[in-house]
Order: C-alpha cells, then structure tokens, then sequence
C-alpha cells in the first residue's frame, strides 16, 4: 500500500508539473536567497571579528593588572620571556606578538591628532596577523635605521600626509616626561578595524623603547590559536600559570563585535522565518487547490475503503516530495553560489564608503556552516508539514458520497 | 440463528437541501436479502434507489431504521468500522465508473486487495483472475482515460469483486453504456454471481438489464412498490 500510495502521489505531482514545478522553483529560489543572505552577512561579521583580531587583539591579550583602567607605562607585561617560552611549547598556539602601546600625539607643521602608538616587530606581525595584507600604500618597513613609521589610513586622511612625509611622534615616557622623535611615513595600512585606522602609528619596537625609555617588560601580547575551540581553554591555562595578569578573550575586549554575531544570528533566524513562511504560503495554496479539486476522487477512494489516515499519507507524501525536492535544488544552487563567494569574495566597492564606516571590507567573502542547510531543510519540512493541516482538516469533514457528487 | 444475509430495517432518510427545505428520500423501507442473490432495485429517477444503495453500503447514514450485515449492525457506528466494512466486505461499482484517473487498470484492480494487506503474489493472481472473467486481460497496463466506457466500467466491476467481498452494490452500473456493452457486462456480473458466489445488488432503470435479476425490487417514491423474484 506504501508504494500505491506513493505512486499515487507522485502521479499526482506529474499530472499537475506546472504547478509542482511552480512550487519547487518558489522553494529552491527562497532557500537559495537565504543561503546566499546568510552566507555573506555572516562573512561580512566574521570578517570584522577577524580583522579585529588580526591587527589589533588576537584571540587572547594579556595585559598587566590594571593596564586597561590606567595604561600606563608602569603596568608592564614582566613575565613576557616565560610567557614566551609557554608559547613556544604549547601546540595550541598558532602564533603571537609582543607590543608596546602608549597613547600620544602625531603631528604634522599644520595638524595634530590624538594617537596610539605601537612599538612592533613587523616581522612577527606579519607571521602573526598578516599586517602587510593591510598595506595599502608605501612599504612594510621601517626602513633605514628604523626610522620609518607606519600609520592607519583614516590618520593619513586627518593629517594630510602621504608617503615620505615627517611626523612628529611625542608621548610620555616612563619618567613622565614628555619624549618627541621625527619619523619619515614609509607606510600606510587600512585595516578596518576603526579604532585602529583613525589611530595607530605602528613604529621599531627598539624606537619605541628608546622614545618610552621601557628597556624591558611589553604594554600587550596577543595570541592567535589553531583552533577557535581552544580559546577558554587557553585562557584558563594562562590564567592558572600567570593570574597578576589580566587575560582576556577578543569578545572581551570587544563586546560590540560578540553583539554583532549574535545580532546577526537573530537576523539570519528572523530572515529565514519570513522566507520560509513565505514558500509555506505558496506550499499551502498549491495543496489546498490540489485537494480541493481532487475531493471527488478522494471520495472515491474512502468509498472503496481507504481510511482518511491513508489519504492523509498520500496528501503530506505529495507535501514532501515537493518541499524536498525544493529544497535539493534550492541547496545545491545555495551551497555553489556560497562556494563560489567563499574563495573570490563578493565585490561590494560601490558601497565602500558605507562599508568603511562601519570597518567592513569592500570585498566580502562568505562563510558557508552546515545548519545553514539542517536549519533550512527543518524550515522546509515544517513549511510543507503546516501548509497540509488546513486542507486536511477540510478533507476529515468532506462526506464520501458528497465528495464524490461533486462537479 | 438463522438470519438474512442483509436485513433493511424500517429505513427512511430525510434530505435538508435548504433552510426549512426538507426531501424524504426513502420512507420506512424493509427488506431482506440472502447470500449468493442477483438484485435489481428499479423505479423512477428520483425514487430513492441510490440513496438506498449508499445506506446498505454504509456510505450514508439514515435518519430513522438500521442495516445489519451478516448480522451485524452497520449503522450508527465509527467511521473507521465503515472503513473496513467497505474495504474488506463491500465492493462499490459507481455509474460513472470511478476509477482513480493516475493509475493504471491493474492498479486499480489491486487497489482494494492493497488496502486488504494481501500479497504481491495473491495480488497478481487474483488480478490476472477476474481480468480474464471480465476479459480486460490486455488492457491492465492502460490508465482509465485511455480505456472506453464499457472497458472502465468492467475495470470497475474487476476492482470491486476482486478483494473478494460478502456484497457488491452497483448503482446504475450500465447507465453510460451502449446497450450491446450493457448487455455483456450485466452477463460477466452474471457469471461471477453464479461462480464466486458473492451477492449483487445493482439498481437501473434499463428494462434489459431489469430483466436479468432474479430478485426486483420496484421502489417509488421512496417507497417499496413490489418485491418479486421474477422466474
């Protein structure tokens, strides 16, 4: 009886291709937006979490106590040799970087703005991450003598300088005086990450030395794991061996970036609601005419006996094979189109501008999960389940013998 | 004990087509019917002869009387008892034939049989059985629409006898036939009454086909007008 009724469902399904094929093209395109949605919001959100730890926190920065309330040159990372050696021997650890951080001013003959200065080894900053992918103009390098500084973008603009220009880069040093020295600008990065790109002056951590006279001890060490999973327990391990220090997670330090990912989880939920209450919509009006116009013959088959429980089969089979098969093709369009954008990224340069307010990229690239596609095929198989209660409930009340009279 | 094979019991039906519109269909109709018997229920269109049909078979309820089926009562009870009373001890030919359009001839004839659980194998046999009775052997992979009326309506009558049931009910099964295809299919409903020995009761108002029945039975205005068994 399972395969009559599945014959029979099916045949149904072929005798009305136009309609099931209306159907199935209206789930597989929801379900393909949506994927492409899901896929690039998310993009766009790890993107800024990812720039956010690459240039700036890491995954995990550690801090001498009180340093964030007062960062001053007095709280100084101490331990940084042995925290370098744990570094060294813990396979968990992708890579790491050691700065010097002291709030100051860069200056030019007819502007002056506020900045953090960053004492760096770009050698280590490249391995670590991947500055010199945010160059966009000069070198990566101090160049002769160390006597170069490299600075963010959005700076560049307030200050009107470009390559080769001086700056004057003053700040107070650990005697709480005030300390100057003149750099040549060799680079100019943008980065995203807005603090970084309105602020930072990157410059020889020897040069920062010198200028902060800080002969030993780092402001900050980040760390960037192999593996995301492993942050809290990193953290914990840091914690037990070094707990003077305040250690803490990039959703930590950045509580604005952890707020975005979930805002972005609730919009991708709400989006896909809407979307699949949609293809629901076009799932129950299909199914409802189907049953309507075939109340005659549904009569026919309780007059001979089939039970209203067979029929129900025969009807949430009809459902099925039409969301399923929506949702093969809406998946197989989704998951290319996610895989095409996850390696060349999507190109977004005509709303830069409004991008870079916010610290996106221009180019985006998309994420691709596996619930994107268990969260869809879910929302379809409820859709295509809540679209046949209606008519249903229509059927139970029909009577065989008026269902069967009926024109 | 000794009872009818299917005893109508003082049954009338009432119709509410309309707000204070009211239609007595049948009016306390009694009649009983031994196993094995070939039956005409005739009169005039609009005499009840459908509606008493649909009541012996369980398709409808009456108002007032009951219908006991090998001694069982089969009104005023669970939908789901009609259910298998129709799928396992009732076969229904319709006059418009009725077949379920998406499948083929041989599946409609294995359709009930399905429902039954029966075997693939006994489904095969007993198929191929009545098709040669009814001689559809070589249309059973055509699907309705490709088959006359004469040839749907014996698929129908193969569907219906099939599954092998206590009682066939027929309402008007020659009425969209030409009379030569009547004739033979009210021959093969004959033959299978007198070989399967499974009761028939058919309503028309064809006078040739009236004239095959052993047991008539004249119905007017809802009303039993004769109960004869002609020759």
């Amino acid at each position: 009886m399972f395969r009559t009724s599945c014959r029979i469902a099916w045949a149904s399904l072929v005798r009305r291709s136009s309609r099931s094929i209306l159907v199935v093209v209206m789930i597989a395109m929801s379900l393909w937006g949506l994927l492409f949605m899901e896929g690039i919001y998310d993009g766009m959100t790890e993107q800024m979490i990812n720039n956010a730890i690459r240039s700036d926190s890491g995954q995990i920065s550690l801090f001498a106590a009180g340093y964030r309330d007062d960062p001053d040159l007095s709280r100084m990372i101490n331990q940084d040799r042995e925290i370098s050696s744990l570094f060294d021997g813990d396979r968990r650890v992708k890579s790491y970087v050691r700065r010097l951080r002291q709030d100051g001013l860069a200056a030019t003959a007819h502007y002056s703005r506020n900045v953090m200065i960053y004492g760096v080894d770009l050698a280590a900053e490249k391995r670590h991450g991947r500055l010199d992918g945010y160059l966009l103009k000069g070198e990566y390098g101090f160049g002769a003598k160390e006597r170069g500084v490299i600075i963010g973008a959005r700076l560049a603009e307030k200050l009107k300088v470009k390559i080769g220009k001086k700056l004057i880069v003053s700040a107070q040093n650990s005697e709480h005086e005030v300390s100057a020295v003149a750099l040549t600008i060799t680079g100019i990065v943008r980065t995203n990450n807005m603090a970084m790109d309105e602020s930072a002056v990157f410059i020889d951590m020897g040069k920062a030395r010198e200028l902060f006279m800080t002969p030993a001890g780092v402001s900050q060490i980040c760390v960037i794991l192999h593996a995301e999973k492993d942050i809290a327990a990193v953290q914990n391990t840091l914690r037990r061996h070094f707990g003077t220090l305040q250690i803490l997670r990039w959703d930590e330090l950045y509580p604005a970036l952890m707020q975005s990912r979930v805002m972005m989880e609730g919009f991708n939920l709400v989006t896909s609601l809407l979307v699949f209450g949609v293809a629901g919509l076009g799932i129950f009006g299909v199914m409802l005419v189907s049953v309507l116009e075939r109340l005659r013959e549904f009569g026919i088959m309780l007059a001979i006996g089939t039970s209203i429980a067979q029929i129900r089969g025969i009807i949430f089979t009809e459902s099925f094979i039409l969301g399923f098969t929506g949702y093969v093709a809406g998946s197989l369009l989704g998951g290319a189109t996610l895989l095409y954008y996850y390696h060349n990224g999507l190109d977004l340069t005509i709303f830069s501008e409004g991008l870079e307010e916010f610290g996106m990229d221009v180019i985006t690239y998309a994420v691709i999960r596996a619930q994107y596609f268990s969260t869809a095929f879910i929302a379809v198989m409820l859709a295509t389940f809540v679209s046949v209660l209606f008519p249903l409930h229509l059927l139970k009340k029909a009577n065989p013998i008026e269902a069967i009279n009926r024109v | 004990m000794d009872f009818p094979f299917l005893d109508v019991k003082k049954i009338s039906k009432i119709f509410h087509p309309g707000r204070d519109v009211q239609v007595q269909a049948l009016v306390d109709i009694s009649l009983t019917f031994s196993r094995g018997e070939f039956v005409v229920i005739y009169g005039p269109s609009g005499s009840g002869k459908t509606t008493l049909l649909n009541i012996m078979g369980g398709l409808d309820s009456p108002t007032a009387g009951d219908v006991l089926l090998d001694g069982e009562r089969i009104t005023g009870v669970e939908e789901k008892f009609l259910s298998r009373l129709r799928r396992d001890h009732i076969g229904f030919v319709f006059q418009a034939y009725n077949l379920i359009p998406v499948l083929t001839a041989r599946e409609n004839i294995e359709y009930v049989m399905q429902l039954q659980g029966r075997s693939r194998g006994e489904c095969d046999r007993r198929t191929r059985e009545v098709a040669e009775k009814l001689a559809i052997a070589d249309l059973l992979d055509k699907l309705p629409g490709e088959l006359s009326g004469g040839q749907q309506q014996r698929v129908a009558v193969a569907r219906a006898v099939a599954s092998r049931p206590k009682l066939i009910l027929a309402d008007e099964p020659t009425a969209n036939l030409d009379s030569k295809s009547a004739e033979g299919l009210m021959d093969m409903m004959q033959a299978l009454n007198e070989d399967e020995g499974i009761t028939i009761i058919f309503s028309s108002h064809d006078p040739l086909v009236i004239g095959k029945a052993k047991h008539s039975i004249l119905l007017k205005d809802g009303e039993v007008a004769a109960d004869e068994f002609p020759g």
